[in-house]
């Protein structure tokens, strides 16, 4: 007994250091920047009390609400965008030949990119003038359907989807084959024995089998979109005229630009708030669904 | 993963401005320093000239000069490329941690240091070197960096944000004339658009573009100055006012008329510049970045090609018909805290890097200098004389960014994309007027 009072006590200790610095640089600056929002403050100079204005302004503002669509776009793009593809791809190439190894390492590529080069990467692609969309598209005989991807507004939304799917198809690809190789070899053999076809066996063995990965996947996609703000913030800035503008982007344009660190804070502390509703909801959904 | 580090970094540095709000390490130490009597003085200097294109190794050679020439200094030298300088000042500031001497913008970005009381006037500087010296400066050179009659910093460039560079070829080739009028720019704009060649290319995915290189202008051949430096202090004039809309009214009819290439909102600055030294654009509007970009990375043969001019002028509009949109250029500015000695250095620090010398020095690292200069031509390229020539010989009128408060830039400039797009310029004159009324 002893021995296991000492050992909980050097879980404890090692522990330490780390919830401290969590906690310090996480959890304190969440309630900090909360209240900061309470406030008016161009980053220089006297702090002026305002009261729940800040919070007011953000819900009435209508452009904090198109930001919130976006992500919400995002959020859709990546949960049918990555999930699926990162499902197929992981039952097909769950083999470990050449072919298979070199298309898994080309799919988890980009993931070992940073962002920033990926933006930049699909910055190019998008060129309105030489960019490779358009000029593929006028090869092959689809001139008309030529834009200026990241400027036209009907379609610059998607168009930042698509690097952000391309992104993060990597890790959960690789979460998906783990998940697939874990499912017990018995029950294989017992598909053999039992003569299931192929379809059969997907419904009824591997995607219930898996059915737990396939829930952790989609609440980090939810999660990782909230968070969205690189590839996009390189691409367009959140432009143009706030077109594509995220919770994250409008965030930081409106701290770091405009200077209203008081009207930052009080976007961070909606986000901190909407991104917890949704984690909340979607655990509700699969708890639910489990049970 | 790259995401958390970054919400990790912004969330640092909330509490790194929260925790250190009333420290002031770097006055104290000078203080002391100095107090002390060791003869060792400490100062700090923030600048943004990290690159490696002339102006840098000019203004870098220039402090190490002074390093060298006073061993009794110690010296901190911070160079902050250009793209988060203002940021990282602006987070200093607030921390009340600003180095001791640093480079700042006019206009409404020292404003703010000033509101907050956080650096000093160098008027006893610019007086002990009267002739030589402050007397040398083009007239209003200081007005941007002057506050209550008392000057904070002397400009080290000047920065126009309105010179129309054009290709002579393409104008050529195509029998089109130089535009003098808003009519014949509206028909060099059809000719070209007819050709098959951009007429006016432009990068404006950082928004402050068009605002800068287009709108300032063609604002102020509209209205005049008098009315826009109204408008920004809300005396007498509103954004809302009627030939503010008509300025915005020809902006968008420029963008209607295709003037700008397909998504320039979604190309930077440096994209646009490529595509006008491939001779697939005939006239790009920009300050001194894009005479020295050009002169980094155009071919000998494409330069000779450039020239410039002013944007053309507008019917009946109440602003100087060939005026050019400039800022009196960035200044080193003196932290409050700096006294004694540590003061005396300060300044002797400011003059090396801001003094005749250094004026003729940067000049002829090809930027436009506020300042009577007898240049070498032979060390400055012939497209840098041309532009020397120009703005010699032209008005000054305010770059609009350089006076409205951030968050009325950041609606203009976000109202000018929405123009592009389609944006009714009623509506737009409307959101800038409620963001910089605030």
């Amino acid at each position: 007994m002893i021995s296991t009072m000492h050992f909980k006590r050097f879980i404890t200790l090692a522990l330490l250091p780390s919830l401290l610095l969590y906690a310090f640089f996480v959890i304190v600056p969440v309630f900090w920047s909360m209240y900061y929002g309470f406030f008016e403050w161009k980053g220089i100079g006297p702090l002026k009390y305002v009261g729940l204005e800040n919070f007011s302004e953000v819900i009435s503002d209508p452009i904090f609400w198109r930001a919130l669509k976006n992500n919400l776009i995002i959020v859709a793009a990546s949960i049918l965008g990555q999930v699926p593809i990162a499902l197929v791809l992981a039952l097909l190439l769950r083999k470990s030949s050449l072919l298979h190894r070199f298309i898994r390492s080309a799919v988890f590529m980009p993931m070992v990119l940073s962002t920033v080069v990926v933006g930049l990467i699909w910055g190019y692609i998008y060129h309105p003038q030489f960019g490779l969309v358009n000029t593929v598209l006028e090869h092959i005989g689809l001139g008309s359907w030529k834009r200026a991807w990241l400027s036209d507004r009907s379609a610059n939304m998607y168009a930042v989807s698509v690097p952000i799917i391309w992104n993060f198809i990597g890790p959960y690809l690789i979460m998906f084959i783990a998940a697939i190789q874990n499912i017990p070899s018995e029950i294989e053999d017992a598909c053999k024995i039992d003569g299931t076809r192929p379809f059969q066996k997907l419904f009824y063995v591997t995607l219930p089998m898996i059915r737990g990965t396939i829930n952790v996947v989609i609440v980090m996609c939810i999660a990782g979109s909230l968070k969205a703000f690189d590839q996009v913030f390189i691409m367009t800035g959140g432009g143009p005229a706030q077109s594509t503008e995220l919770l994250a982007t409008y965030m930081y344009n409106n701290t770091f630009n405009v200077y209203r660190y008081g009207y930052g804070s009080a976007v961070s502390t909606a986000i901190v708030v909407i991104s917890g509703g949704l984690i909340a909801i979607s655990q509700l959904v699969f708890r639910n669904k489990a049970e | 993963m790259k995401k958390m580090l970054l919400m990790g970094l912004t969330i640092m540095m909330v509490v790194v401005l929260a925790a250190c709000g009333s420290n002031n390490k770097a006055g104290s130490e000078t203080g002391n320093s100095a107090a002390g009597g060791s003869g060792q003085i400490s100062l700090s200097i923030w600048h943004n000239f990290s690159g490696d294109d002339q102006r840098a190794k000019t203004m870098r050679g220039l402090i190490e000069q002074y390093q060298s020439a006073h061993p009794e200094v110690k010296l901190d030298v911070q160079a902050i490329p250009a793209d988060g300088y203002k940021q990282r000042l602006k987070t200093v500031a607030a921390a009340n941690e600003l180095p001791d001497v640093f480079l700042t913008n006019p206009g409404s970005m020292i404003a703010e240091f000033y509101n907050g009381d956080l650096i000093q006037p160098i008027d006893d500087l610019l007086s002990a070197h009267q002739g030589e010296w402050s007397d040398q400066f083009l007239p209003g050179a200081f007005d941007a960096l002057s506050f209550d009659g008392k000057v904070y910093g002397a400009p080290i460039n000047l920065s126009p944000s309105t010179i129309l560079y054009y290709n002579s070829a393409l104008f050529e080739k195509y029998n089109v004339k130089v535009p003098e009028t808003w009519d014949e720019l509206m028909t060099a704009v059809q000719a070209f658009k007819d050709n098959n060649i951009i007429p006016i290319v432009m990068g404006n995915k950082a928004n402050w573009v068009a605002n800068s290189t287009v709108m300032s202008v063609l604002g102020d051949r509209v209205t005049g100055s008098d009315w826009y430096l109204n408008a920004v202090k809300g005396e007498g004039a509103s954004f809302t006012d009627p030939e503010f809309v008509q300025a915005l009214t020809y902006f968008k009819q420029l963008a209607d008329a295709g003037a700008f290439q397909d998504g320039a909102n979604s190309i930077d600055n440096a994209q646009a510049e490529q595509l006008f030294s491939q001779e697939q654009a005939a006239m790009t509007l920009g300050g001194n970045w894009t005479l020295t970009d050009l002169a980094s990375t155009a071919s000998e043969d494409f330069l000779n090609k450039v020239e410039v001019t002013t944007f053309p002028s507008v019917p009946d509009g109440k602003g100087e018909s060939n005026a050019v949109t400039a800022s009196t250029g960035t200044g080193f500015a003196l932290n409050k805290k700096v006294e004694g000695a540590a003061r005396d250095a300060a300044l002797d620090l400011i003059y090396t890097i801001s003094g005749p010398d250094a004026q003729k020095a940067i000049a002829e690292s090809n930027i436009l200098v506020n300042y009577k200069v007898d240049m070498d031509t032979a060390k400055a390229t012939p497209l840098f004389t041309k532009t020397y020539e120009l703005i010699s010989s032209v008005p000054f009128a305010p770059v609009y960014d350089a006076y409205m408060s951030s968050a009325g830039t950041e609606a203009l400039n976000n109202g000018l994309q929405e123009l592009m797009l389609g944006g009714d310029p009623a509506a737009v004159a409307k959101k800038v007027q409620e963001a910089q009324g605030n």
